[in-house]
């Protein structure tokens, strides 16, 4: 790099801190209305650190343990829903349904693109147009006539449900990126192996795959983030807190008047977690994998 | 191979898509008897003024929102195309907004801005900024601009990434040597830079319109499209009209409205951008 002037690299640093500001104060304030008691939140004029900060609403989300606060009758506030003590099993419900619907995509997705990319088949643009073009229809569009498949196969409050749905909605984007990406790969090899005597099965096994591994790891991470999050479908079809999803239950205690902002401040920290832990995988993979293909064309 | 992924998709595509149509012909409510009414549903819902109002607010909204994202998409990405200190910082954890639930977005942001203990109006008032607070949420026109802020927040972070992988394929050398031939930074911007970077500009496009047209969640969970009407989209219109008035036909005659709707506005895009931006069909 060129010795760079100054002018250039307060504009840099300047833009960079505003960013950094506004992605990362919001969940600084998460963090900050979860430790602090709900009086000073709520207090006017603001007096937000007027008493130490503390864990309990943490304790209370994993342990049952009620928080000091909430001992005091007569107080503000002494109601306390138990629907928080919900979050740690919604984040695992979540994880088990992504995880699931991240596998379908590898398999399924991988298998469609290999057969898009290389093996050509009667209507292929047509099938390939159709996957793409399901994902412009709304949710809310589909969301009964969903409900009453998922009725008729006697799947409501299953996990079934929910993995099949979410598989359908990512899908067609796996589909799209790996498609691209094997397109990229040189046919020659293909060519070569086929010449040896190899079949579409092995040629994909042997070749394609190891070849497009961070692509195809790429697109399942990315799959498994839009399953983790998606809040409507998941709204419906889950009726008890023993299968509800993270973005329900969180929807839920946001509307339950019980519930203080300290704890709905707890519960969404302990939800963002997982989502803390898989971004640097994500942007490993994801961002490189997933970008190749379609930078290349 | 594509055969499994197509007939699934297929199986929640075209029955699911057959029923909405089914139903936008009938009416359909678990209080009355269905029948079939022919086109009474399109002919109230598109007459109706909570529709033209619900539709006005989601091509506004759109209209906003698209140019803004891929804007500042570019504007991040030439940033983040630059080395400074905290970059790798910046760049792996702008992937938290995005990855965050939607709803749980607007719930964090909620938080924010809320009339009346908002981190916002807290902060400001500490500051010594404002004298009273701010009903950013219950005002029509800080609603929509809160609606606005939350969704670019959880939309940014991926165009952003997806035209920085498209600024970072482009040859270092072409910069080198319209340099040498002393082109100016937008020169450079424009000549190199732009032609780079427009097939990945056309997909993001297309994203973001996708995402301005059916977004849902932002809006449930921040303002549930109040005050009054000011933040109801089609979207959350259509949530209201199926599951808290509970008539399907209407809702799936607005359903049906809504894909067709960006359908048009897809093909539109992809007539309007010149032929070969996308590099798609090669067989």
């Amino acid at each position: 790099m060129s010795k760079r002037s100054p002018l250039r690299r307060v504009i840099i640093y300047g833009g960079a801190l505003l960013l950094a500001f506004f992605w990362f104060a919001p969940f600084v304030l998460v963090f900050i209305g979860s430790v602090l008691p709900e009086v000073n939140l709520l207090s006017f004029p603001p007096t937000w650190f007027a008493d130490p900060p503390n864990l309990q609403t943490y304790e209370y989300i994993f342990t049952g343990k009620v928080p000091e606060s909430y001992e005091q009758r007569g107080a503000l506030r002494s109601m306390i829903s138990n629907e928080v003590r919900d979050v740690p099993r919604a984040v695992l419900n979540s994880i088990v349904v992504a995880t699931a619907v991240m596998v379908i995509n590898v398999i399924f997705g991988s298998l469609a693109a290999y057969a898009y990319a290389r093996i050509r088949f009667p209507g292929r643009t047509a099938a390939f147009n159709f996957v793409l073009m399901s994902r412009l229809i709304p949710s809310v569009a589909i969301a009964v006539p969903y409900y009453l498949i998922v009725q008729a196969f006697g799947l409501i409050n299953t996990y079934w449900a929910l993995i099949a749905i979410y598989s359908v909605l990512t899908l067609p984007f796996t589909t799209l990126v790996l498609t691209l990406y094997f397109r990229g790969l040189p046919e020659e090899i293909d060519e070569a192996a086929r010449v040896e005597g190899a079949s579409p099965w092995r040629i994909l096994r042997d070749i394609t795959i190891p070849l497009a591994l961070p692509s195809i790891i790429g697109a399942g991470l990315f799959s498994f983030m839009l399953a983790y999050s998606e809040f409507l479908f998941a709204l419906f079809i889950t009726t008890t807190s023993d299968r509800r999803t993270l973005p329900v239950i969180l929807g839920a205690l946001s509307a339950n008047t019980d519930v203080t902002w300290n704890m709905l401040m707890a519960s969404i920290a302990v939800g963002t977690i997982p989502t803390l832990l898989l971004a640097i995988p994500v942007w490993r993979f994801m961002v490189r994998g997933l970008t190749s293909g379609a930078v290349r064309g | 191979m594509a055969a499994p992924a197509l007939l699934l998709v297929a199986l929640f595509t075209l029955y699911p898509v057959g029923r909405a149509l089914y139903q936008s012909t009938r009416i359909e409510s678990p209080i009355f008897p269905s029948r079939f009414v022919g086109l009474q549903n399109y002919r109230d819902v598109l007459g109706g003024i909570y529709f033209q109002g619900a539709a006005g607010t989601t091509l506004w909204f759109a209209a906003v929102t698209v140019p803004l994202l891929v804007i500042l998409g570019v504007l991040v990405a030439l940033l983040l195309n630059e080395s400074f200190v905290g970059n790798a910082i910046l760049r792996v954890g702008m992937l938290l907004p995005w990855a965050l639930p939607a709803t749980v977005a607007g719930l964090v942001w909620k938080w924010i801005f809320l009339d009346s203990w908002g981190a916002l109006n807290a902060g400001l008032y500490t500051a010594g900024l404002i004298d009273n607070y701010i009903a950013w949420l219950t005002t029509p026109d800080l609603a929509r601009t809160a609606v606005i802020v939350v969704f670019i927040w959880t939309q940014l972070p991926l165009t952003a990434i997806f035209l920085l992988a498209a600024l970072q394929a482009i040859p270092g050398e072409l910069y080198d040597a319209a340099a040498v031939d002393g082109a100016g930074v937008f020169r450079r911007f424009w000549n190199i830079t732009l032609p780079g970077i427009r097939p990945m500009l056309v997909i993001v496009t297309l994203y973001a319109v996708l995402m301005a047209f059916t977004n849902f969640d932002i809006v449930y969970s921040l303002t549930q499209g109040g005050p009054g009407t000011a933040t109801t989209m089609l979207t959350y219109f259509t949530w209201v009209e199926s599951f808290k008035k509970l008539d399907f036909g209407a809702g799936s005659a607005l359903a049906v409205v809504i894909a067709l709707a960006s359908l048009a506005v897809i093909l539109v895009l992809v007539r309007v951008i010149p032929k070969g931006a996308l590099v798609e069909e090669r067989a």
